[in-house]
């Protein structure tokens, strides 16, 4: 996958840059808003990565461009004002994904790594980790033959958890997708149902499938 | 007392007291100087003319008493008349505030005193104004600049985590500064916020909500948040009230009242939600078992970065922003919140919104 970083902060740029090809994606990286339409135009990226605040011309304005072009190439917005307006705004924009700054590194790999994935997500309806398996449609959990009652939040978290298995996911993104804010709540409330959580699945059975990335989020894998 | 009034009463004195001589003068010189003239001519025979106490009456009823009133309500039309661009201007002023203060006061454009008066405060709200804005500006700005080097600490520190050969002990380190780093985060991200919605630039999406469910699913995230610490969470009452509102700042509201209930809680207290129609409001009452604030530092409580009784709380996380976020938002829906605590009794934070029509 070849992705375009848009980032003026050269150490932001840097570190996003080495995350992204620790995990085998080709980078390309320009500090400027202008010269990135042009390179967007240009060369058939599979995700571009573009900072809002940006010299030569602003993100936003790069993405309407764009799409007022045709170009679909799956975009994911950075800011640094992370304010709920300005994320609707880059949505408006055509812009497919959005991340407030300071984000998560891991968090950015796994999204930008979805980009890619786009529309292309699995419909299944019996999601299955290891000997753990959940059914989407009749809500039930079970693992080893002993069946959970799980409340609708644990539910839509493990659901969550289960279509990313093996990929970290950040704070941020279980925030939005099991709970629908668009905000950082600013509590404990992802790690207290993640602890509720693993109690069900995981006490009494091995291996432990549900694990914390320190400073991070929290993963599912064998 | 009222300018009008005072003038009133001096020019009713006065034109009273004008009356009053003149008829004086005039009885004085009809009664004593004209008999005087006529008993001398007419050898002591009483006059036809003459006048006694009763038609001395009737000249005061008929000539000088509707004199005055004329002459009275006059005064007051003219004086009501001349002090009316004053009440205006007081109107007008009175309804300036830190949000309109570039709007100036319509000026009557005639010149004359208050016309002047009218410039001179335009032009002192105007620098107000500008000031204000320069101090929000100021801090987005602050705000924006803060975040850059803070995405290049929390990046940094991540990719150090992932080094395989830290020690555990050096791996908690460079965590525990990660989650200071997102504190400071969050307290940036509580102050663009403040300042935006200070500026008035920030816009409600109007729903009707049902505001009855959103309490319900923070009932639900309280008891999973507060048991850990063995609080009991209850919902004594729960009606459905519909509220016009912005669905994600409600719930932003909502999780901030229930985090704080929680947190400021004791073990094995406990906390209750009460949502109830009262007149043509929702009122919801969320009470807590906590130690709670000293009367005289509840006044106190919905301001920036308020940490309440320092010696308690000194082991509280948090960005110090959450109730005066909580203000805004129910400030901005027309409502209003309050919160009350009694020594060994509930601390209870009440909000009421408006239902919608």
């Amino acid at each position: 996958m070849r992705v375009l970083v848009v980032e003026d902060e050269k150490k932001t740029a840097s570190f996003v840059r080495k995350a992204l090809e620790a995990e085998g994606f080709a980078v390309d990286v320009s500090a400027r808003g202008d010269e990135a339409l042009v390179a967007a135009i240009s060369t058939p990226f599979d995700g571009i990565i573009l900072d809002i605040m940006l010299p030569g011309r602003d993100g936003l304005s790069v993405l309407r461009q764009l799409r007022a072009q045709g170009n679909r190439t799956p975009v994911l917005l950075l800011s640094a004002r992370g304010e709920v307006d300005e994320r609707v705004e880059g949505l408006d924009a055509g812009a497919d994904d959005y991340l407030p700054k300071p984000f998560v590194i891991a968090e950015l790999v796994a999204r930008v790594r979805a980009l890619g994935r786009r529309g292309s997500e699995t419909k299944a309806t019996v999601l299955r980790v290891a000997d753990l398996t959940l059914d989407t449609i009749s809500h039930r959990a079970q693992r080893g033959g002993k069946v959970f009652d799980l409340t609708a939040r644990e539910f839509r978290l493990l659901e969550f958890l289960m279509r990313s298995a093996g990929r970290i996911c950040g704070r941020m993104s279980i925030i939005e997708k099991v709970w629908d804010y668009d905000f950082d709540p600013g509590t404990n409330l992802v790690d207290v149902y993640v602890k509720r959580l693993r109690e069900k699945i995981d006490d009494g059975f091995e291996p432990k499938l549900l694990q914390t990335v320190r400073g991070v989020g929290y993963v599912l894998k064998e | 007392m009222k300018i009008r009034t005072r003038l009133n009463l001096w020019y009713m004195a006065i034109l009273s007291a004008v009356a009053l001589a003149v008829v004086g003068a005039a009885v004085y010189h009809e009664l004593v100087i004209e008999h005087r003239h006529y008993r001398h001519h007419n050898h002591g025979e009483k006059s036809e003319t003459e006048l006694d106490s009763e038609d001395l009456i009737d000249i005061l009823t008929w000539s000088v008493t509707p004199a005055i009133v004329v002459g009275v309500i006059g005064g007051w039309w003219l004086t009501r008349r001349a002090l009316e661009p004053v009440a205006n201007l007081t109107d007008a002023v009175e309804k300036v505030n830190d949000r309109n203060l570039s709007t100036p006061l319509p000026r009557s454009g005639n010149g004359d005193e208050l016309d002047r008066l009218t410039e001179v405060f335009n032009a002192m709200t105007s620098r107000l104004d500008s000031s204000f804005q320069r101090i929000r500006e100021f801090t987005l700005h602050a705000s924006h600049e803060l975040k850059t080097p803070l995405t290049v600490l929390r990046g940094e520190l991540e990719t150090a985590l992932h080094d395989e050969s830290l020690t555990a002990a050096r791996k908690d380190q460079l965590a525990s500064q990660i989650d200071e780093i997102e504190r400071l985060a969050k307290i940036v991200d509580g102050l663009t916020l403040l300042t935006k919605a200070d500026a008035g630039q920030v816009a409600l999406k109007l729903e009707p909500v049902k505001f009855d469910e959103l309490v319900r699913e923070s009932a639900a995230d309280a008891k999973i948040l507060a048991q850990p610490h063995g609080v009991d969470v209850s919902e004594s009452q729960c009606e459905q009230i519909t509220i016009t509102g912005d669905r994600h700042r409600l719930r932003q509201l909502l999780l901030n009242l229930t985090d704080n209930a929680v947190k400021y809680n004791q073990p094995g207290g406990k906390i209750d939600f009460s949502l109830r129609r009262d007149g043509n409001c929702g009122l919801l009452q969320i009470s807590n078992s906590g130690a709670g604030l000293a009367p005289d530092l509840q006044g106190h409580v919905f301001e920036r970065f308020f940490r309440g009784d320092s010696s308690h709380n000194s082991e509280i996380e948090g960005c110090g922003l959450g109730l005066s976020i909580a203000q805004w938002i129910v400030l901005a829906h027309k409502g209003e919140i309050r919160f009350e605590s009694r020594p060994n009794q509930l601390t209870t934070v009440s909000v009421r919104l408006p239902l919608a029509n």
